[in-house]
Formats: structure tokens, C-alpha cells, sequence
């Protein structure tokens, strides 16, 4: 509720009432509470994918946890957000290892004795560059490997 | 926010006006809902897990000492194939990807019931077929009740080993 003072020459002050309609105001708040209640997790988001991929869908409700990463954009290799080697590289190479990651994984102590990794890939990266991948971690000791996804409503 | 009402006397209707104060409510809305912007995950995400195949299970059957036999999925771009062992049991052309799904894991569920209830399922993917279709396989086998899944390599033209 606002008070307004409107001074006329002739007249005393006089006084006036605006009273702001909250109708829709309270309606927006209400629907805007309802969908954020719907969408409100105790846990938070423990991972944010990478801006350039998009994760595959899935139907698994395996809940994430935090483990050491890999992520294959389009374009890139990268582990802790550093690119390592690019993939047109990796398709060009008969080599099925991958030099590069290698040496981050066997050096980064970040890495050292956990077997367990995650991939972060694209959902149109072929498999072959998958492949390379998990045989080169398979090489640095990585035998358990988990895929992060959307889940799938 | 007021509400109209009207009250019926003797001789004359008088209509009088409440104001509802709405400023406790908006103050609750306003502390309520930055904190729930905060904690609001609008992408939900989950894993898969897998092993190399030599990790998905034991590898000798403990009856003759011989490889035991799994289940393998071959994925192509064309077409998912059913193996057991060196027998073909069944071949799905893919033309729907929603359908293709659905027809994989009844198949799967049939098939995992004729040869004995096995939990461990070996994925032989193509090299051009896209992460997107692998992870659709590994879904039909988690729903067909595989809990294990190994996950290889399939060669082009196997007589050949390319």
C-alpha cells in the first residue's frame, strides 16, 4: 500500500491510496514455489557436465558419486578441464593407445591407486574413440569404469 | 488483494471491502524461493557401470575347466545380433530406435531364460556405431535382469579378424 501527497494551490493537502493488485504477483510466486519444490534435490548437482557434450540418455537410477573423470567432447580429450589430445588425432592413429592420456594417468597422483574412472563422453562419439580410451586406462590400471547419463524420465 | 463482501441486513445491503494483507506470504516467497533456485537440479544425472570382459565374471566353468560360455550382444549400426557362443539366436534389424529396444529386451529376457538365468552379458560393439546406441544395449541388458556387463570389441568381418 503506497500514500501519495497531492499539493493543490487552492485546497489543503490531501491524501490519496494506491494499492497495488498482488493477485498475480502471489499466483506467478505460488506456481514459480511448486516447480522448484518438484525440481529441489538435498544432494545438489555433484557433477556439471562439460558445456561441449551432450550426455547419451539412459534409464539407469544408479545415483553419481564422485570419482576421478574423463571427458570426451567433439573435439577434445580433457581431464580436469585441461584438453590432453584431440580426438581427429586419436581417429587418424592405428595405435590403440593414446599416448598422451597415458602419461596424465600413470603421473597425476590423483590418479594413483584407484582403479575406478568415469566417462564423460558425447552421445555421437564412435566407439572406436571410446575404445582407445578405456584400453589405454585399461593399461594405466583403470579396470572398473562407470558412464555418466541423463536420466531418462 | 481484498475480497468483497456482502452483508444482508433488514432494510439494505451494505457492501464492505476486507483487505488481506499479503506482505507476510510475499516475504516467504521471496526468502523461499532463492533458496530452492540453489538446490534445484533441473538435469538429472546417474551411471552405468561396466567391466572390461575378463572383470564381468568368472572365466572358467567349474564343472570341465572350460571358458564359460556368455551371452553376447553384437551392435552394429545395422543390425543387433544375439550369440551364445558360436550360435546365432537371434538378429534385430534396427529401423526404430525406441522399437528396436523394446524388441531387444523381450528377446533378451526369452533368451536368458533358456540358457539357465545367466547375470553376466558380454556388449561386442562396432567401431563406428555411436555412444548414444551402445548405451541404449546396456540399458535393455540391466532391464532384462543382466547384472554384469562386459563390454568388447566386434570385428567387421570376424573370418577375416578386421
Amino acid at each position: 500500500m503506497i500514500t501519495v501527497s497531492k499539493r493543490n494551490p487552492g485546497n489543503a493537502e490531501r491524501s490519496s491510496t494506491f494499492k497495488p493488485q498482488l493477485t498475480s504477483l502471489v499466483d506467478v510466486m505460488t506456481i514459480l514455489l511448486v516447480f522448484l519444490i518438484k525440481s529441489f534435490s538435498a544432494e545438489g548437482n555433484l557433477i556439471t557436465p562439460s558445456g561441449d557434450l551432450k550426455l547419451p540418455d539412459s534409464q539407469s537410477q544408479e545415483c553419481v558419486r564422485l570419482i576421478n573423470s574423463i571427458k570426451i567432447t567433439r573435439g577434445n580429450i580433457c581431464t580436469d578441464d585441461k584438453v590432453i589430445a584431440d580426438i581427429r588425432n586419436i581417429e587418424h592413429s592405428d595405435s590403440m593407445m593414446i599416448p598422451e592420456l597415458y602419461s596424465v594417468l600413470s603421473t597425476n597422483k590423483k590418479y594413483n591407486g584407484k582403479t575406478e574412472l568415469m566417462i564423460e563422453s558425447d552421445r555421437d562419439t564412435p566407439f572406436e574413440i571410446i575404445k582407445k580410451v578405456m584400453y589405454t586406462c585399461s593399461q594405466a590400471g583403470k579396470t572398473d569404469f562407470t558412464i555418466l547419463v541423463l536420466r531418462e524420465e | 488483494m481484498s475480497i468483497r463482501v456482502t452483508k444482508q441486513f433488514s432494510d439494505n445491503n451494505v457492501e464492505e471491502i476486507i483487505d488481506v494483507d499479503v506482505t507476510p506470504v510475499m516475504n516467504m516467497f521471496i526468502i523461499l524461493i532463492p533458496f530452492l533456485i540453489s538446490m534445484a537440479v533441473f538435469t538429472q544425472m546417474s551411471i552405468l557401470s561396466f567391466s572390461v570382459p575378463p572383470d564381468a565374471g568368472s572365466g572358467l566353468d567349474q564343472s570341465n575347466g572350460k571358458p564359460k560360455l556368455k551371452m553376447t550382444i553384437v551392435v552394429t549400426n545395422e543390425y543387433l545380433a544375439i550369440t551364445h557362443g558360436e550360435k546365432m539366436l537371434d538378429s534385430i534389424p534396427i529401423f526404430d530406435n525406441n522399437l528396436t529396444k523394446n524388441i531387444l529386451l523381450e528377446k533378451l529376457k526369452t533368451r536368458r531364460n533358456e540358457i539357465g538365468e545367466q547375470n553376466e552379458v558380454v556388449i561386442a560393439v562396432r567401431d563406428v556405431v555411436k555412444f548414444q546406441n551402445m548405451v541404449r544395449v546396456m540399458d535393455s541388458c540391466r532391464s532384462a535382469g543382466f547384472q554384469k556387463i562386459g563390454l568388447s570389441s566386434a570385428t567387421a568381418d570376424a573370418s577375416r579378424g578386421v
